[in-house]
């Protein structure tokens, strides 16, 4: 098209006036943003690859450091780390219970919400915690774009109740994030594969995060994607399989210290990632670690199919009910889309393929896809991209209490969103001048089982005999999901209604104070926290430099040697004083001083890869 | 279940003339065109009252295919057309609730047993006598039969009702 062809540098300048805005993936395991540039979304890479695990360190010193950084704390600081939050988040203790014990940290809380004490005697929310995640994806996104971020779509497991997306929203709020929309996972994979691979047609999308199972029927059409019916457990995951092993091998183990715990559920991560490829792996915790539980242990692909069959069996469950609820059976699918971390053990896809009865899709990256998918949403939503529509639905029926406890549902599960509905009541007392309206979400019979969502009260209404008074109450839920509850007297014409906001322990003003708290430190905050970071990083290359010098001494010249040595004690110093830039300097300065010693540790290195090949070139090289 | 209020206009907001027998893939294509022009994303950066519109369509025109896409709510909603309600305690032949009594709980009895395969296989009868009254609709909106469809229609609550519980009962970890 000739009208496209742009004058240089033009583009650029239309570029400069899109809205900044990303999709973010805020995972129970890893988490990872992405963008759309030139019409197709990318993942922004960052130190150490795309992915930032999702783990936070609350130092002693105040000083929260995210992800790689944080994950090499764990060991040493297993209280101050905080893994797996996303399983914390818009839940309370009950909520917990069944996961309480295997977590390295200790939960407090009540029945709405939870808080973890860290370093300092510091009280933290799961909400606060994915925060400092999104604040690193932020801060990743700002760099790599080179500005400002105006807006993002974050994703939630479809399963998620409305407590738990209210919490994942104040977290992107929080985090300075304007949050366009919260997006279901498998939904953002569907719309990734989409329009990535053109697929069209009905598909599920079986998706096994670190914390979360998610199933999805999507309809995929010209454009159109539009879920069918979704279904999951907001409580399952990889997770649930490490700490299955984990168990299996060390009976007693919830007994077990809480340092012992996290290295065993560590070790049997790694376990089960080595799983993948190879068809058995030893298990093994050092007496180092600890004495009583010091364990050697051969584990075996068909033990972990064993320890992990009814895990997901309870995925087989939720994947038949949903494909009920989408009037379809499996033969009438066109594919299955895997997603999630978890997803990349062929005994899942073992198990995907013989439930579905076909081989399942994952030729588009199972941990990247759904980060993809949230970046081109964001691009619709800024107005960007204009032939996606997206047609997604109230994942839980919607209802209010009756009589008795029992629930009377206005929206049933999988109603395409935006939606209403409108029901009369009648008055079931004499008298009654106010009517109490209690929402709630779920799919069981009574209320108790439910989630309560909200209660408002309807006052004003005249004295009748019971049965007189009528009330019609209309449920309407918009776009993003969120629901507003009117209701009408019918005989009067008085009125009443709210916006359900649910609560999950944080008032609206505690989120507010927090948010003004974040900006009034925001400063101090981001020294304090560069300083940690580049003192960290200091000590790392210290060491390995250290180390370097001492097993690779035959390579070291002497005048290399002594600037090194120098190059170090100059680090060291620094390290000690505040100021980040120096330190950052200081690195710069030692990897200067030791290059020529880098450069022949790398080809010998290399020569070793490719031995027989470049072994004589590699030991002129080194000259010997 | 769609309100009639949102839903008044359902066959007219998907271009659909009103009849019980309708082309679904047509209506889905229409529903799926509709949506691309309507639909809230579409108006994101929209000016305020035009995004409270576009919301108002799209909640509309939701409401109308859900209305439309399955048999019941279609033949219901078609009734109500007609101006023939449903209310809550209508008359049916007492033969009928008796045997429907029995059934449920026979279902009740299997259920406490933990007799699964019996529950699926009572499922499966009620789920087959479902599709043979679904089956009698089409004659009777040909022949206008309002209380005829009517009896069917609170015959087939009845059986969803059942049908539920058989869902309830399986459900059960």
């Amino acid at each position: 098209m000739l009208l496209q062809i742009a004058e240089p540098g033009q583009s650029k300048v239309v570029e400069a006036c899109k809205p900044r805005v990303v999709g973010i993936d805020l995972g129970t395991t890893n988490s990872l943003v992405a963008h759309v540039a030139d019409a197709s979304p990318v993942v922004i890479s960052g130190e150490g690859g795309p992915l930032v695990p999702s783990v936070v360190n609350y130092g002693p010193d105040g000083v929260v450091v995210v992800g790689r950084l944080a994950v090499a704390r764990a060991l040493e600081a297993p209280r101050d780390t905080l893994a797996s939050v996303k399983r914390l988040i818009g839940r309370g203790m009950a909520d917990l219970a069944a996961i309480r014990g295997l977590l390295p940290y200790e939960l407090e809380g009540d029945d709405r919400a939870v808080h973890i004490t860290v370093a300092g005697g510091k009280k933290v929310s799961p909400v606060e915690v994915s925060a400092e995640v999104l604040r690193e994806l932020k801060r990743r996104a700002e760099s790599s774009l080179d500005g400002p971020i105006e807006g993002a779509v974050i994703t939630v497991p479809a399963y998620f109740d409305d407590a738990q997306r209210q919490a994942t929203r104040d977290a992107g709020r929080l985090a300075g994030l304007e949050v366009m929309r919260l997006l279901a996972e498998p939904t953002a994979a569907a719309l990734a594969y989409g329009l990535d691979r053109g697929t069209a047609g009905t598909y599920a999308v079986y998706d096994l995060g670190g914390g979360t199972f998610d199933i999805s029927v999507l309809k995929l059409v010209d454009g159109v994607f539009e879920v069918k019916a979704t279904g999951g457990d907001s409580a399952l995951g990889g997770d649930d399989i490490d700490r299955v092993i984990a168990g299996a091998v060390i009976p007693a183990l919830d007994k077990a210290p809480r340092k012992v715990i996290g290295a065993a559920v560590a070790e049997a991560r790694r376990v089960k990632e080595l799983l993948t490829t190879a068809s058995e792996t030893m298990f093994s915790i050092p007496p180092s670690v600890s004495e009583t539980y010091a364990v050697k242990k051969v584990v075996t692909r068909g033990d972990l199919q064993t320890w992990a069959q009814p895990l997901l069996e309870r995925t087989a469950k939720a994947c038949r009910r949903v494909l009920k609820d989408a009037e379809l059976t499996k033969d009438q699918l066109d594919g299955v889309i895997l997603v999630g971390g978890s997803t990349r053990s062929p005994i899942v896809r073992d198990f995907v393929r013989d439930l579905f009865g076909k081989p399942p899709l994952a030729d588009l990256d199972p941990e990247q896809v759904v980060a993809l998918g949230a970046a081109v949403q964001a691009d619709v939503l800024a107005g960007g991209r204009k032939d996606v529509t997206l047609l997604d639905v109230v994942p839980l029926s919607l209802g209010i209490e009756l009589m008795g406890g029992v629930v009377e549902k206005l929206i049933h599960r999988n109603t395409t969103i935006p939606t209403g509905a409108t029901q009369t009541f009648t008055t079931y007392a004499d008298n009654q001048t106010g009517f109490d309206i209690h929402v709630l979400q779920g799919e069981r019979e009574t209320a108790d089982a439910c989630r309560s969502l909200a209660r408002f009260t309807l006052r004003g209404v005249p004295p009748m005999i019971a049965g007189m008074g009528r009330v019609e109450i209309t449920f309407l839920i918009d776009a993003d999901g969120l629901l507003k509850v009117m209701a009408k007297e019918l005989t009067t014409g008085v009125e009443a209604s709210i916006q359900v906001k649910p609560s999950y322990g944080l008032s609206d003003e505690e989120v507010e104070k927090m948010l003004v708290d974040s900006f009034e430190y925001a400063e101090e905050d981001l020294e304090r926290r560069n300083l940690a970071v580049e003192r960290v990083e200091a000590e790392r290359i210290l060491a390995a430099t250290r180390q370097a010098f001492a097993t690779d001494t035959e390579l070291l010249d002497a005048d290399v040697r002594a600037a090194g040595e120098a190059a170090m004690t100059k680090l060291a110093e620094a390290a000690r004083g505040a100021d980040y830039l120096a330190i950052r300097h200081a690195i710069e300065g030692l990897d200067l001083a030791t290059k020529p010693f880098a450069q022949k540790r790398m080809n010998r290195a290399i020569a070793a890869q490719f031995e027989g090949v470049a072994l004589d070139d590699a030991a002129r090289k080194v000259g010997a | 279940m769609a309100s009639p209020s949102t839903s008044s206009e359902a066959f007219s907001l998907l271009g659909l003339a009103p009849s019980y027998e309708i082309d679904l893939s047509a209506l889905e294509k229409a529903f799926f065109e509709r949506s691309k022009e309507l639909h809230p994303d579409r108006y994101a950066s929209a000016p305020a009252a035009e995004r409270v519109v576009a919301l108002t369509k799209a909640r509309a025109l939701n409401d109308a295919y859900q209305t439309l896409k399955k048999p019941v709510p279609r033949a219901e909603y078609l009734l109500s057309r007609a101006g023939v309600t449903i209310g809550a305690n209508e008359r049916l032949d007492p033969e009928f609730l008796m045997e429907i009594l029995e059934l449920r709980e026979a279902l009740a009895v299997a259920r406490q047993a933990g007799k699964l395969a019996e529950v699926e296989r009572m499922q499966g009868e009620m789920a087959a006598r479902r599709t043979a009254v679904l089956a009698k609709l089409p004659a009777l909106f040909t022949a206008n039969d309002l209380a005829a469809i009517k009896t069917q229609l609170i015959v087939l609550r009845y059986l969803d009702r059942y049908l539920e519980e058989c869902d309830a009962a399986l459900g059960e970890d």
